[in-house]
């Protein structure tokens, strides 16, 4: 208890990274959800490790071009931002180009964006040995070393997006659940498809920069897995997931704090318990439910 | 008057050919089942003319505005995920969509019509049930009703009696003959199963061989009848 009030002080040291965690874990699964939903579900693993390659990407290309960057710097931030949102945004549109040509073979893609991705961070890191540990560092994801001009930047972006997508909440549900009906009603489903998937990328890239690849992946999936088994309409759907999401990432900022654990693991650690405690209580209420003659 | 119009038209996927040459006119008010073989290109036809399939020669025009006057599409219940948590008035309230624009969002009218839809296929206590839960015959009427929920001019369903026992079917049957019969409301289908037309359906058209011949459904069933067993 003497936890939650240290942290929810104004004065807390932590206060920005506090802010951050919350805010990836409230619009991770409102993206999530469309990523269970479209049964894309690896695609939150392959797109948060093409953001790490962005990452190292630019930052590699920094150091070739321009020259060294300064650890902490604010080009260097920049540079993340810019190489994770291309590579993320580059990806995501070219699978869902390749989906349109077929969808048997959606899963290798995804897996070999996957396998290319990580292959690639690496060799970007053992090219620029100068910056390795540092690169590192923001690969991991830097919560703790949050700053209130980088909430305030993540805070708009998120928002952006979150505007978005209640905004065109029933354009993103139709060619979601119906492509074909969505195409017979005259809708721009090409236009709907690359702007969910723009939302989808740019809050993973930010995530990503913000919490790291393991956060993100956790934060886009078991907030809607466990949400999926507690509710019965689309709306109640993405607003348990979000709620799921800020509590877990809550819950687990204040046990990292309290027990001096890693954050991003803990996190994920405690996502992964919601999910399974929520399908225990599930699998019970089946269980004791009266069976039909 | 005419509805819809096919002149000349060439269907297919890539480069293989499933129809070509067809000529086709549906009149307002009318029943029309596109009947055949399996693989015949039945349904392929039917992605033709609700737009889901760009004809490779001809075309097929369509008498009013597809925006003032969109049509209402029951597609086969398996392509639809029952992962997505939907309630039966959400599945409905898709089928007002259709003369939304992107910034409107569904209001008091569009839930009015989408509730006056369930009530057309007789399933208005189903309107907070789980989608997913349904039977074969009730996710299809609630498909019927998303389709009117479009106020369409013309209704186009792709088997809607496949896989469902012969009271359901009797069922969808009834409401679409009725809504025919009553409302005139224009009915395209297609269907494999000969038996649920008799009764309902005047007018066919016989799918087969690459091409499409319209006739009365008892001359029509006589002659493929005659040339199967022949």
């Amino acid at each position: 208890m003497n936890t939650v009030v240290e942290v929810l002080s104004p004065g807390f040291i932590l206060r920005d990274a506090l802010i951050a965690s919350v805010l990836v874990g409230l619009v991770c699964p409102l993206v999530g959800v469309y990523f269970v939903l479209r049964r894309m579900i690896f695609l939150g693993v392959a797109l948060p490790q093409l953001a790490a390659a962005g990452i190292a990407f630019s930052l590699l290309m920094h150091r070739m071009f321009v020259g060294p960057h300064p650890h902490g710097g604010a080009s260097d931030a920049m540079m993340a931002r810019l190489g994770a949102t291309a590579f993320t945004l580059g990806g995501i549109l070219l699978l869902a180009l390749l989906e349109r040509r077929g969808r048997e073979f959606v899963e290798a893609r995804i897996g070999m964006t996957f396998a290319i991705a990580g292959a690639l961070t690496i060799l970007f890191l053992a090219a620029d040995p100068w910056g390795e540990a540092h690169i590192v560092n923001l690969l991991k994801g830097e919560l703790l070393a949050a700053t209130e001009t980088s909430v305030v930047f993540l805070a708009a972006v998120l928002s952006a997006v979150v505007i978005a997508l209640i905004a065109f909440q029933k354009e993103f549900l139709l060619v979601s659940f119906d492509h074909d009906l969505a195409v017979v009603f005259g809708k721009r489903t090409t236009f709907w498809d690359a702007l969910l998937y723009l939302l989808c990328g740019v809050t993973i890239s930010f995530g990503v920069l913000a919490a790291g690849p393991l956060v993100t992946f956790g934060f886009l999936l078991a907030p809607p897995l466990a949400a999926r088994q507690m509710t019965r309409r689309m709306v109640t759907f993405s607003v348990v997931s979000s709620a799921i999401g800020g509590v877990t990432a809550f819950v687990g900022f204040c046990a990292a704090y309290r027990y001096d654990m890693p954050l991003g693991p803990t996190e994920v650690a405690i996502s992964a318990g919601v999910v399974l405690l929520v399908s225990a209580g599930d699998w019970l209420r089946r269980a004791l439910a009266p069976h039909p003659a | 008057m005419c509805l819809l119009r096919l002149r000349d038209v060439s269907l297919g996927y890539g480069n293989r050919p499933v129809l070509e040459h067809v000529d086709l006119e549906l009149a307002r008010g009318e029943f029309l089942a596109l009947l055949g073989p399996n693989g015949a290109g039945k349904t392929t036809l039917l992605r033709g003319i609700v737009g889901l399939l760009a004809p490779t020669a001809g075309s097929i025009e369509y008498e009013l505005d597809r925006r003032a006057s969109p049509l209402g599409y029951v597609p086969q219940r398996e392509t639809l995920d029952p992962a997505f948590p939907l309630t039966v008035f959400e599945v409905v309230l898709m089928g007002t969509y259709a003369r939304l624009s992107a910034w409107r969002r569904a209001g008091a009218h569009q839930h009015r019509v989408a509730r006056h839809a369930l009530e057309l296929v007789g399933l208005p206590a189903l309107a907070d049930q789980r989608f997913a839960d349904l039977s074969g015959g009730q996710t299809q009427r609630v498909l019927i009703a998303r389709a009117l929920a479009a106020e369409p001019s013309l209704l186009v369903l792709d088997e809607p009696t496949a896989g469902i026992d012969a009271d359901a079917t009797a069922a969808i049957m009834g409401v679409l003959s009725r809504l025919n019969r009553d409302d005139g409301l224009t009915v395209l289908l297609v269907t494999h199963q000969v038996r649920v037309l008799q009764g309902v359906v005047k007018a066919v058209v016989w799918v087969q061989d690459g091409g499409a011949a319209r006739g009365g459904l008892e001359e029509t069933l006589a002659r493929h009848t005659m040339a199967a067993v022949l």
